[in-house]
């Protein structure tokens, strides 16, 4: 999150896309807009896929879209470089109208400056590994000699060596999608755009993709947009998460936000089962130290989860202080970290509820985002009864 | 049991009319109550009325002789077609002088190396074999002359078929424009297609060639269509998404991917050339079916057999090599077989050196006079007079008079609106109201032609073959999907008889039955039999398992699951074998005519031999609205994505 800037990389507004039969009325239409899924389709014969979006990308971060099959996420993926293309809206990459472009532009911005992985991995089959690698140095016209050798230098990247001249059809899955992540990375994009690459893999090869993709994000600080229907996947990767239902982002921020302040019933239901002291950091359950406290106990970072610290706590035995460049912002103990697992209110005199603050513009251009959290908060104890931890641990 | 699969029948009248089926043969009937007293009183007789009829003989004869009058004046002939016809009649008589120079040891060790390269040791082995084959049955120049015409032919035919069918995968409102056109095709017999080429280019090389073309390209653009068509969505979305322009796109990954379609496509259409090519030896091709055809009339088996094997071998080895060519397998590597190129080279040369590129007298095996004295002891011992079973001959003459004339008698006493009535009811009940609307005016158009008579004669013979073809094919399939043994036996004999071009059937028939209708029948049954076997025995198999695991728990006995699960689920392979059937019978059943099938096949030799085209041409149109009927009327309500056979 360090890298984090605030200029743009994509700037999305107002975005709409619908299918069907004179699919241009509906967003112009605020009765039609309105409408739901069944009431549309029985007045216009449309499906609207992609609602009224509107988000940016900033440089260098994990921007995570995330819902269930049908929710419009990958059409949304698909609208920023126009593979499918939008029905209203703005989309701006480096602040140039992506739906300006003519063809050739269009064609650039493909070749050069966003590339794709996709779930299935859209491996060319009749072509070798390394041949598939260097696809896209071909289609830009890279001599055959250039784009093999740097072909060669990303399937070692991604860890394939010894494997350059077999064919798709010999590599497993996991394999199969580290060729489609060499592929993309090949052509040196400004920003990666994953459409669920990893759905289709067993979990295990599922977690070492994403390791991957995390040490990729961290050696090179590319900006990559995420498209996921695996919520510990989203909560795993994401600096930030836009949660999407029916076509709409109903909730954009950060993992701890989304876990910690669910905007409505939708995302409180869907972030139930997640282990929150996994997610959420110590200032959660932060406390004012009293002066005896200040001095004593295990150290942690403000940034570490709740989940380190009730290990620090527990081998301690003291609360411990959470302590940021040699400053002490106040103490954890055993009954407010109880408190967050436990999914009760945090103490009235906690320090800020939650860790990184968004960019205020985006975060309030997202529908319905960050409610107040001290609402939220008893409606969520209400109905949540915690599940024991470690049920989904196989997900973080 | 009966409750899973068999659904009662309810008895009540307003459910009764709920059922489609019963609805369209109550809305028939409705239209027939108004109709057919109209009919009846205005044009009475059980024929087609003479007054319906259009005759097209005077127009047909009057465009004949202009076009034979101005072929070498006209500007269309001398500027367009001449030009057409000249290229063909180069290029086959130089491939045919290249083939002629390499001599027999050239073309058997290219065709060998091909073979190797393409398909490993084994089908190299089994080309070279079949090659000296050949040769040794003394036929090598005539294997030449249809091996010349092929060549140019599948050359021709892939070209027209790529490109019609990039047209279609591209494009969907060509494929839409396209696909009913190759389909319809593709179920027209051979025959019909010899006529029309023969009006513009007479008889001949040429029309021979194209005759071949118009049948064997629409298998490459349909193939290819499907194959541009069925590549995966997400790779070419991959491919768009690294910026690929139409060009690149069509090049690096639509037709890569279609490959395999591509290859199947170049493997059919080399299997309907030489189809094609062997029938057209009645308009002039020459070569090993011309050797058939003459042996055929004058009845020399002997010789027939001579030409037939060649084909039959022909046939087999180049649809082996192009499958094989088409499942991708590279066993030969490249330092191994540019030298056995040299190799192939060095001996066609060496051949040509030392004058040996004529096969030597000496080798030759003359196998006609010995098939000719088996032919004639059959025909003193076999043909009649056997006890008990009777003879071969007995058996024709009694298909003929207990089923082949009473069923024709049947078709012309019935008036014809009932018959047209009975097609529709048919069409309808199996298909939708488009088939059935397309059958009943394919059968009018036959009245109209004037030529309702021989027509019903040839439904006659393809109603008695579909019906044995049926009985025994079904019978089979069922048998070959509940014994693996019996499938693993089955299925070379399948491989190898689907392969054969349908002319050949005709010599073992002839041997056995003599000439006439009865042996016309017998060769249809025997070329539809594989296709309708091998339907029904796929079909059969491919019922979900855990249903037939389902009623197996249930406690259902063998013969229960098969006539309560598989059958029912396997309806649609049925009703394609039962289609196929009908299509494949009826192609043969023309070709009968060659053997005194006599009917609408006997009007085009007839034509043909006499150079009436005139009689001929409305014998055609009349086969091909035949063939359209035959196929809607069974066609089933999803058009079949399958091959022909």
């Amino acid at each position: 999150m360090s890298t984090v800037t605030t200029t743009p990389v994509f700037s999305v507004d107002g975005l709409w896309k619908v299918f069907g039969p004179k699919a241009d009325r509906v967003p112009a239409d605020p009765e039609l807009a309105a409408l739901g899924a069944a009431e549309l389709r029985a007045r216009t014969g449309c499906t609207a896929a992609v609602r009224d979006v509107s988000f940016d990308v900033r440089k260098g971060e994990v921007f995570v879209v995330m819902g269930l099959s049908g929710s419009g996420k990958s059409t949304l993926v698909r609208c920023l470089t126009r593979l499918i293309e939008p029905t209203a809206g703005t989309i701006a990459i480096d602040g140039e109208d992506v739906r300006a472009m003519d063809r050739s532009r269009l064609r650039a911005l493909r070749r050069h400056r966003a590339a794709m992985v996709f779930q299935h991995f859209g491996l060319l089959p009749h072509r070798t590994v390394l041949d598939n690698v260097a696809y896209g140095l071909e289609i830009q016209g890279v001599s055959r000699a250039e784009r093999r050798e740097r072909a060669a230098e990303f399937v070692a990247k991604v860890g394939l060596e010894g494997m350059e001249h077999r064919r798709p059809g010999q590599l497993s899955g996991g394999q199969r999608q580290r060729v489609g992540l060499a592929r993309a990375l090949a052509v040196d994009p400004e920003v990666l755009l994953f459409d669920e690459p990893f759905s289709a893999l067993d979990p295990l090869i599922r977690r070492d993709m994403q390791e991957e993709v995390v040490r990729l994000h961290r050696e090179e600080g590319r900006t990559m947009v995420f498209i996921t229907h695996d919520l510990g996947e989203a909560l795993k990767l994401g600096d930030r998460i836009a949660l999407m239902r029916d076509g709409r982002v109903v909730q954009l921020g950060t993992p701890e936000e989304i876990v910690a302040t669910p905007a409505d019933d939708y995302v409180r239901e869907f972030v139930r089962d997640v282990p929150r002291e996994q997610v959420l950091t110590v200032r959660t359950a932060m406390r004012i130290a009293t002066a005896e406290e200040a001095g004593s106990g295990p150290a942690i970072r403000p940034e570490a989860t709740v989940s380190e610290a009730i290990e620090a706590v527990a081998r301690a035995g003291t609360p411990a202080r959470v302590v940021d460049s040699g400053r002490c912002l106040g103490v954890v103990d055993a009954e407010g970290l109880l408190g967050v697992v436990a999914g009760a209110t945090p103490p009235a005199d906690a320090a800020p509820v939650v860790g990184t603050p968004s960019d205020p513009a985006a975060g309030s251009r997202a529908a319905g985002a960050a409610p107040d959290p001290m609402r939220a908060a008893p409606g969520q104890r209400r109905e949540a009864p915690r599940p024991p931890a470690g049920t989904n641990a196989e997900q973080i | 049991m009966a409750t899973i699969t068999a659904p009662t029948s309810p008895r009540t009248l307003p459910s009764t009319l709920k059922r489609p089926a019963v609805r369209k043969l109550l809305t028939l009937a409705a239209i027939a109550a108004i109709l057919v007293p109209l009919l009846t009183t205005r044009w009475p007789g059980t024929t087609w009325p003479a007054q319906l009829t259009v005759d097209l003989t005077t127009p047909l004869t009057h465009t004949s002789d202009w076009i034979i009058d101005n072929r070498d004046t006209h500007p269309l002939f001398l500027y367009g077609l001449g030009h057409v016809s000249n290229a063909v009649v180069l290029s086959v008589r130089a491939v045919y002088l290249a083939l002629l120079t390499a001599g027999w040891p050239g073309v058997t060790a290219l065709a060998a190396l091909t073979a190797w390269r393409v398909a490993g040791p084994r089908l190299a082995a089994g080309t070279t074999a079949a090659f000296l084959t050949c040769a040794a049955l003394g036929m090598w120049v005539p294997t030449m002359q249809t091996l010349a015409l092929m060549v140019v032919a599948v050359a021709a035919s892939v070209a027209v078929g790529t490109v019609l069918g990039l047209a279609a995968g591209l494009s969907g409102r060509t494929d839409r424009a396209l696909r009913p056109v190759l389909d319809t095709m593709q179920v027209l017999p051979a025959f019909a297609y010899l006529l029309p080429v023969v009006l513009v280019f007479g008889i001949g090389v040429p029309a021979a060639v194209l005759a071949t073309v118009v049948y064997a390209a629409p298998p490459m653009a349909r193939l290819t269509a499907l194959g541009l068509r069925g590549a995966d969505r997400e790779v070419l979305e991959a491919v768009d998404s690294l910026g690929a322009t139409a060009r690149q796109r069509l090049l690096t990954a639509r037709i890569p991917l279609a490959r395999k379609d591509l290859l199947l496509g170049v493997n059919q259409t080399i299997m309907m050339a030489l189809s094609m090519a062997v029938i057209a030896s009645v308009i002039g091709a020459g070569g090993l079916g011309d050797r058939v055809y003459q042996a055929l009339a004058s009845v020399d088996v002997g010789a027939a057999l001579a030409a037939g094997i060649p084909i039959v071998l022909l046939a087999v080895v180049l649809d082996r090599v192009t499958a094989a060519a088409g499942a991708g397998v590279r066993p030969v590597r490249r330092a191994v077989w540019v030298p056995a190129l040299a190799a192939a080279a060095a001996v066609a040369l060496a051949a040509r050196l030392t004058g040996r590129t004529d096969w030597p007298t000496g080798w030759t095996l003359h196998i006609a006079e010995p098939v000719n004295r088996a032919v004639d002891w059959m025909t003193a011992h076999l043909y009649s007079g056997v006890p008990v079973v009777g003879g071969t001959a007995d058996w024709a003459a009694r298909f003929t008079t207990w089923i082949l004339d009473p069923v024709r008698a049947g078709l012309l006493w019935l008036p014809w609106w009932s018959v047209l009535l009975a097609v529709a009811a048919l069409a309808w009940l199996i298909g939708t109201w488009r088939t059935a609307l397309t059958a009943v005016l394919a059968l009018a158009a036959i009245g109209v032609l004037g030529v309702w008579k021989p027509s019903m004669d040839t439904l006659s013979q393809v109603l008695a073959a579909v019906a044995v073809t049926l009985v025994v094919g079904v019978a089979t399939g069922i048998a070959a999907a509940r014994s693996d043994r019996f499938e693993r036996l089955l299925r070379p004999v399948l491989d190898v008889c689907q392969t054969m071009p349908q002319f050949v059937y005709l010599i073992p028939v002839v041997a056995l039955f003599g000439v006439g209708r009865a042996p016309a029948v017998a060769a249809a049954v025997v070329y539809a039999l594989p296709a309708v076997v091998r339907i029904t025995t796929q079909g059969l198999r491919q019922v979900d398992p855990a249903a037939l695991e389902a009623a197996g728990s249930l406690g259902a006995t063998g013969w229960q699951q098969l006539r309560q699960v598989q059958l029912p689920l396997a309806r649609p392979a049925l009703l394609l074998a039962v289609n196929q059937g009908v299509v494949l019978v009826l192609a043969v059943v023309i070709i009968g005519g060659l053997v005194g099938g006599g009917a609408l096949g006997y009007d085009v030799v007839f034509g043909l031999a006499q150079g009436d085209l005139a009689t001929g041409l409305v014998a055609g149109a009349a086969i091909v609205c035949l063939g359209l009927m035959l196929d809607r009327v069974t066609q089933p309500t999803g058009r079949r994505t399958t091959k022909g056979a």
